[in-house]
């Protein structure tokens, strides 16, 4: 396992060298290069030139350039003058974070269940509708959806601010900057899952009431998050943030479920024809047990292997789904930067994501060697082949 | 060496044929396969509607330049340059004479509904083609040399999973403008070196093992020929399946470029939405319903008969989730 994990951590590191490469040579082929990007008198643009090292050959540039990146150093914002690009981005990170985690979650999950049940009524009305309902709203223009949402939900009923991540007029006297709350609004919502996850995990062998267990300890730990929130005297602020994200939530989630859902459907289909259920119904399994235990669990797998894949389709999502919202992340500093010609704080968005995408791969595919053993192993591989 | 003796393949076995899954191995007799295969498409109407959608897109592609070389005079109704002098001012609400109205500019938006559906068809095959091209190429090539070629391939197919094309177009479409072609092309690209080629190679390495590669091998045949003769063929159907997908997003990325007012494209769904929306930013619906929504749908249907199409080919052909 360990072998197998120092293997794949090598290879990652290679393939990391080679992404940085590439982003190299993608930068060497615009038709303008950094120091002309900017508008300034042809004396400065020289200066800057000599200052940046764009007049040294390609060479060094290149090994500057992964040096820098290996080193963590993402280099300077052009359009803010003397702000490094990583600060730019992580303190945009958290309210990107904050939209994209539940609703990448969110939609994964409400995917799961949809598809479950529509699998388990197969060839039902039901079916039929859920798959033309998944397909039109994964395949929707996304801004055009959100403009949707907005005039709907926003405009006409009035239930949620149609747009930006807080309403100054509660904000005005506060001490608190936004991105403090969101930090603890973001971890409180990674301690709560990790809590549900153990949870889950210790009454998955409980006998008898297993429900209602999982339900008291539930409630448990959401009254004690609440109690703790309404200690803190933020709640006034917390809430507000969460009213502004209740849109754009939604809207992101209505995009990236139906994927989720048709491919747990047919995986589950290709699951429900195996000789195991067949079994498991002749031994008279209620029908809900054997749909959650014995199919949806077998077909979890290929289809958190594929939402892993898939993942820059939320990605690009959640920036456009910020740009109609006004939600000021990651993806706003993406479409500002564009509008300014910032060619550092692109190469640095493309950068994190790559790591992003890198690293949920690597997760994943550790995950699969912990539970199956062939992945890990040449010689079951080769037996396997 | 004929492999395919216990499917029952023959027309007069119909009601078996359809209802048994038969193996998922020929190499020879393609279109018997392909008539199985097609058998078992046409049962599910998801896969029959997008088919039939993408029909009617294609015919609208058609109809426009038939349209405007005989019916409809150019000067009104050329989906660029066209101008309505006869109902001014401009927008128009629906009328006999422009069955979805004018826009702010004056020009007719059926016209530019119908003559968009080639830019998307010209962005979505430019992209399918060359991602499914570059991915069959590359998952046979390191499966069937292995070694080297192998790892040279997967450590670059590693390095463009980092970099999918939906974020790069983002970023570099924001900083260059691009025509439908090089959209097309830059996502064929990316797509096709990175997870279209990972999918590829490890369908590929599946048909490695197939007893007929080792007899044609024995048989004396050359490394083209078996590439040629038994992967190609075998591969064809997930190629055409991956294409669909890649169409779907391709024009979904095309579509927000354009939304966003960063491409070359001179007419399509995502520029037309873009235009109007640019002018009446407060209000993209009251006014302008008329030209907002057509498009909007457009976007959605296309995408969404590329996806079902897919979808529901996946299910036939794909070996793991074929119907039992």
């Amino acid at each position: 396992m360990y072998k197998y994990i120092t293997r794949r951590l090598i290879r990652a590191l290679i393939t990391l060298i080679l992404f940085q490469t590439i982003l190299f040579m993608l930068i060497q082929a615009l038709p303008r290069d950094y120091a002309s990007l900017v508008r300034i008198s042809p004396v400065h643009r020289d200066a800057i030139r000599a200052m940046l090292g764009l007049d040294q050959p390609v060479w060094k540039q290149y090994l500057k350039w992964i040096g820098r990146f290996l080193g963590g150093d993402l280099g300077f914002s052009f359009a803010y003058r003397t702000v490094p690009v990583s600060r730019i981005l992580t303190t945009r990170a958290p309210r990107t974070l904050l939209l994209f985690l539940p609703a990448a979650m969110g939609g994964f999950a409400l995917g799961l269940w949809l598809g479950k049940h529509i699998a388990w009524r197969r060839g039902s009305w039901l079916e039929l509708g859920a798959t033309l309902g998944g397909t039109a709203l994964y395949t929707s223009f996304a801004p055009w959806l959100a403009f949707v949402m907005i005039n709907v939900f926003a405009l006409s009923l009035g239930w949620a601010p149609p747009e930006n991540v807080v309403d100054p007029n509660v904000w005005i006297w506060q001490q608190v900057i936004p991105e403090t709350v969101i930090i603890q609004l973001l971890q409180t919502m990674v301690l709560v899952s990790l809590l549900f996850l153990v949870l889950w995990r210790v009454t998955r062998t409980a006998v008898g009431h297993r429900t209602h267990v999982r339900l008291a300890g539930g409630g448990l730990i959401l009254g004690l998050v609440i109690l703790v929130w309404l200690l803190s005297g933020w709640i006034r602020l917390a809430l507000d943030i969460l009213h502004h994200m209740v849109l754009p939530l939604t809207t992101l989630m209505l995009l990236s479920f139906g994927e989720t859902m048709l491919l747990m459907r047919t995986t589950m289909v290709d699951v429900l024809g195996r000789d195991h259920v067949l079994t498991a119904r002749a031994k008279g399994i209620p029908d809900g047990a054997v749909r959650d235990r014995h199919v949806a669990r077998l077909a979890l797998l290929p289809v958190l292997t594929h939402f892993i894949v898939h993942l820059p389709f939320v990605i690009i999502g959640s920036f456009v789904v910020e740009r109609v919202f006004s939600w000021r992340g990651m993806g706003q500093a993406l479409f500002d930067a564009a509008d300014m010609y910032d060619l550092p704080v692109l190469m640095g968005i493309l950068s994190v994501t790559g790591v992003v995408i890198l690293f949920a791969h690597l997760v994943l595919d550790i995950l699969n060697a912990w539970l199956d053993p062939r992945v890990r192993d040449d010689q079951l591989q080769a037996m396997a082949g | 060496m004929n492999h395919d003796n216990d499917m029952p393949l023959s027309g007069h076995n119909e009601k078996y044929l359809l209802r048994k899954q038969v193996p998922h191995v020929y190499c020879k007799r393609p279109l018997l396969a392909w008539r199985r295969d097609w058998r078992l498409f046409i049962r599910d109407p998801v896969g029959l509607l997008g088919l039939g959608l993408i029909a009617i897109f294609a015919l609208m592609g058609l109809t426009h330049s038939f349209l405007l070389s005989t019916v409809w005079d150019r000067t009104t109704y050329h989906p660029m340059v066209g101008f309505d002098y006869d109902n001014t001012p401009h927008p128009n609400k629906p009328s006999w004479k422009h069955p979805l109205g004018t826009d702010s500019m004056g020009r007719d938006v059926l016209s530019q509904l119908l003559y968009s559906s080639r830019t998307s068809f010209g962005v979505g095959l430019t992209a399918g083609i060359v991602a499914t091209t570059l991915a069959a190429a590359v998952g046979v090539l390191s499966v069937y040399y292995g070694g080297k070629v192998d790892t040279l391939f997967m450590v670059v197919a590693d390095a463009f999973v980092l970099m999918p094309p939906q974020v790069v177009l983002l970023v570099v479409g924001l900083l260059i403008d691009m025509d439908w072609l090089r959209v097309g092309l830059v996502y064929g690209v990316f797509a096709g070196l990175g997870t279209l080629a990972l999918i590829a190679k490890s369908h590929a390495l599946s048909i490695r093992v197939k007893p007929y590669i080792q007899a044609a091998r024995v048989a004396g045949g050359g490394d083209w020929h078996i590439i040629r003769t038994h992967f190609l063929p075998n591969m064809l159907s997930l190629i055409i399946v991956n294409m669909m997908f890649t169409v779907t997003g391709s024009v979904l990325i095309e579509a927000l470029l354009s939304f966003f007012g960063r491409t070359r494209i001179r007419m399509s769904w995502g520029t037309m939405i873009w235009f109007t929306q640019s002018i009446f930013r407060l209000s993209p619906f009251g006014e302008q319903w008329h030209v907002i929504l057509p498009p909007a749908f457009a976007i959605m249907l296309f995408c969404g008969a590329f996806y079902m199409v897919g979808r529901a080919l996946d299910s036939v052909v794909n070996p793991r989730l074929a119907q039992r």
